[in-house]
């Protein structure tokens, strides 16, 4: 398994380095403030501060942020990163119990699932994220047993938000696709619901929670650094992406360190998914992968 | 009604499937090498019905696949109508039918039968009529605009037969096509295929499990066994050609089946031997 | 000789046989009335609970100003729809074409494939809307390329990854079928390998349609003119004007429920006829 992955990574690293040279090809024949066709102003500008050298990006990463500062922004991105990726963090432990719970109260019970799932199903076809601000205005005025809701706390519900939705709907799906003859089994013992719940169905459920908290990994990651930039938090990644490229008339490679750190930052959440999917699904069949 | 005159004209006396000192083993050299068949000879008549029984991993199916040409021997050779299996596949000499009907759930049952027919080349209204010809002979007319997942799993492989058969094939193989039916549906089914062959006069190469479905369709009974993958016997079954649901009480009927189960227990026991070769017994 | 059967419920669950109008529409109705009190009786509280707390309206507004405001700034909600809406719309055809027509390269030329693959799955952990920051320098600044530019990257990999598994995975009965009837490599590719991907192409624009609303309207967010609804919302909000701002949210979930509801229509009309479970993701 492991063999594969470092074959992954091998081809993936190749596949960067392909695409490093295309994209300095394109400098090479490209028009320099861009092209259209038929109309349509679709070739890109390949001019240095609309598509900067690889070279260039990669140098960039050494360099500070701002002038007056002393470390590489490399550094200074991860921090940034990490900030984000903690608010993300939370937002998907969050949204996983949400979820969970969710999945569970319908499984349990028939018309609550008949009542909620079409609305968890549509809220994943519109736009939740346009909801950051005005959960956002909520901090500072609201008190929970004493406990004043923080800024970073409406960033962090806004990702349980988004990613408690996939949760729910695979979770359920997992959870109602123990096989009738093993439930049947259980019905023999006298099991109670709760305790089916806790040795069958939830063990049947994993293979199909697993891909559903990858995808909320994702949104989460996404939700918290779009929240970022419409609830004026600072310090994460999100903020950095948008002031880098405000400036990018005078500091064109600066986004790309942003860029570079927005994924890692996804890459670092997923791969905690993955890892836990590796522990959970230790003893199970491999399936062969798609 | 001779549906074979389209064919190429065979004298009578040539033999359908030839099976000379064939032998299969898969991933060969490396460590997960398994020897499926070893020194496999058969000789299969015009018209007959031959079926390959044995105990799992006695290599029924891949004979079958050999003889079907969707692998290649390791050794030795398959003549299917006078020539190789790989020709006889590319002329579309033989039909195919598997445990899964296989029919493509986007098409008509009607379509699903012209699909040989279609790679074939021929024209719409000549696959048209074939295929309606093929649904008479599997009793399912009025099926022909039905979606497959609209029928059950016994006209299911009832078109899949029709399908196998509607290039008029001189040849039929087939890999345990009723095994997932149920017992009645499958005793029904054996006759109904009986009599489909008893028009078409197809020679047909039966791969199954199932001991009263060997004996109660073929002419003579293959009996293998694993490891390594080799015929032990093959029995003669003296039913005559008239068979129908009456022949199952016949005395002639349970006495080969017992026949034929001890040539099994003799494969399980370990007593069972390797087949002589001998020309006569070679038939 | 039997009659046509109704569908064996152990391989085809869920199969009914078509029934009579009256049928169909108590159907319809004891599958919408569950979500349809629950989402009601949500309102009713909301509204009771905004009364009843004396909630001011940059706190959360009550549903009746929300509902009012959307009708009386109907227009500029429709307008600023239209423009994130055509972004998602164009993004998506876009993604969608090119997505089958890479899934027959990918599968066509092994090299690519190996190239591509792992790419598409890294993208599946890294929050690529981000780029179209750095798209942004490429274009001149009103353009709304760069917003199409990226829905169109996101959809063809959803379509992508779906279509390409339709093309691979097919039936191993199948393959072994067409072998045995001689089929060249090209009688597979058009007689099984695309029939059976088509229900996965439908099945990935299920997903893809509504993903294409979301990130045009995230797309929005960095940079670009402020024409669509990602500008409005956070602007009025960001002006305390909470509930047109509403007004704009409610016509971004319209807007993603139309992409979604033309989706499942698409997939009906040429679906349905295949049979309770036409296979996909």
């Amino acid at each position: 398994m492991t063999q594969r992955g470092i074959q992954r990574v091998v081809l993936f690293a190749i596949a960067l380095f392909v695409g490093a040279l295309i994209w300095e090809l394109y400098k090479v024949v490209g028009p320099e403030d861009g092209g259209s066709i038929f109309g349509w102003q679709l070739i890109p500008k390949s001019n240095d501060r609309a598509m900067p050298h690889t070279w260039d990006i990669v140098d960039r990463l050494g360099q500070p942020e701002s002038a007056a500062l002393d470390e590489p922004i490399w550094r200074t991105i991860l921090g940034y990163s990490w900030y984000t990726f903690r608010l993300a963090l939370v937002g998907l432990v969050a949204g996983v119990i949400i979820g969970t719970s969710i999945a569970v109260l319908a499984a349990r019970y028939s018309i609550a699932e008949r009542a909620i799932m079409p609305w968890v199903v549509m809220s994943q076809t519109v736009p939740l994220i346009a909801l950051a601000p005005q959960v956002v205005s909520w901090s500072g005025k609201f008190e929970l047993f004493g406990w004043e809701w923080q800024r970073w706390m409406s960033v962090s519900l806004l990702a349980a938000f988004l990613s408690f939705f996939p949760i729910a709907v695979g979770t359920l799906r997992g959870l109602k696709s123990a096989p009738p003859a093993a439930l049947e089994l259980m019905d023999s013992y006298a099991a109670s619901w709760w305790r089916t719940l806790v040795k069958l169905r939830f063990p049947a459920a994993i293979p199909h929670i697993v891909p559903a908290a990858k995808l909320a990994a994702t949104l989460s990651v996404v939700g918290v650094i779009v929240s970022e930039v419409s609830t004026g938090v600072t310090g994460g990644i999100g903020r950095a992406v948008i002031s880098y490229q405000q400036t990018a008339s005078g500091d064109p490679t600066k986004p790309y360190a942003a860029v570079l750190g927005a994924a890692v930052l996804g890459l670092g959440l997923y791969g905690l998914v993955v890892l836990a999917d590796v522990f959970l699904m230790r003893n199970r069949p491999q399936e062969a992968d798609a | 009604m001779n549906a074979q005159q389209t064919n190429t004209a065979h004298t009578p006396v040539a033999q359908t499937v030839i099976v000379v000192g064939v032998s299969k083993v898969f991933n060969v050299g490396k460590p997960s090498e398994v020897s499926a068949l070893t020194d496999i000879n058969l000789t299969i008549e015009p018209g007959e019905f031959i079926s390959l029984i044995g105990p799992s991993g006695c290599g029924k199916s891949t004979l079958l696949r050999l003889i079907a040409n969707l692998i290649e021997p390791t050794e030795g050779a398959v003549s299917v109508n006078g020539k190789t299996a790989a020709q006889a596949r590319v002329d579309q000499d033989y039909g195919m039918a598997f445990q899964q009907s296989g029919l493509f759930d986007w098409r008509t049952v009607q379509k699903n039968i012209e699909l040989p027919l279609e790679l074939k080349g021929w024209d719409k209204s000549r696959r048209a009529a074939r295929a309606q010809e093929m649904l008479e002979l599997v009793k399912l007319p009025e099926f022909a605009r039905h979606m497959p997942w609209q029928l059950s799993g016994g006209m299911q492989q009832r078109v899949a037969i029709a399908r196998a058969l509607s290039a008029h094939p001189q040849l039929l193989l087939m890999d345990e096509p009723f095994g997932a039916l149920d017992e009645m549906t499958r005793e029904h089914m054996q006759a109904e295929l009986l009599q489909i062959c008893d028009v078409t006069e197809t020679t047909v190469v039966f791969v199954t499990h199932s001991i009263p479905e060997a004996v109660y369709l073929s002419d003579r009974v293959v009996v293998m066994s694993p490891r390594p993958g080799r015929i032990t016997e093959i029995i003669d079954i003296d039913l005559g050609r008239d068979r129908d649901q009456d022949t199952r009480e016949d005395d002639t009927f349970y006495s080969s089946i017992t026949v034929v189960r001890e040539a099994l227990r003799r494969v399980e026991d370990g007593t069972a031997g390797v087949r002589p070769r001998s020309g006569i017994d070679d038939r | 000789m039997s009659a046509v059967t109704a569908p064996d419920p152990a391989t085809h669950p869920g199969a009914t046989v078509a029934s009579s109008p009256s049928g169909v529409v108590q159907k319809a109705w004891s599958i919408a009335w569950p979500p349809l009190a629950f989402g009601l009786a949500f309102v009713l509280l909301w509204e009771a609970a905004v009364k009843g707390f004396d909630l001011k309206p940059y706190f959360l507004p009550a549903p009746s100003s929300v509902i009012d405001a959307f009708f009386s700034n109907i227009d500029n909600v429709w307008s600023a729809a239209r423009v994130s809406g055509t972004n998602a719309f164009v993004g998506l055809v876009a993604g969608a074409a090119v997505g089958v027509a890479l899934s027959f390269a990918l599968m066509r030329f092994d090299l690519l494939n190996l190239l591509v693959s792992p790419v598409a799955v890294a993208l599946n952990a890294i929050p690529i809307v981000v780029i179209v920051a750095l798209f942004s320098t490429m274009y001149p600044s009103t353009s709304e390329i760069p917003r199409r530019l990226m829905v169109t990257i996101i959809v063809n990999f959803i379509v992508l990854i779906n279509v390409s598994k339709g093309l691979r995975q097919v039936n191993r009965i199948h393959l072994e079928l067409l072998r045995s009837l001689a089929a060249s490599p090209s009688d597979v590719l058009i007689k099984a390998r695309i029939p059976n991907a088509v229900p996965y192409f439908f099945t990935s624009l299920k997903i893809a349609a509504p993903t294409a609303v979301i990130t045009a309207f995230v797309s929005e967010y960095f940079g670009g003119r402020q024409n669509g609804l990602g500008y409005f919302i956070p602007s009025n909000f960001a002006n305390s004007k909470t509930a047109i701002a509403w007004a704009y949210v409610i016509g971004a979930c319209l807007l993603g429920l139309a992409f979604y509801l033309i989706s499942i229509l698409m997939e009906y009309i040429t679906q349905h006829k295949r049979g309770p479970a036409p296979g996909g993701a």
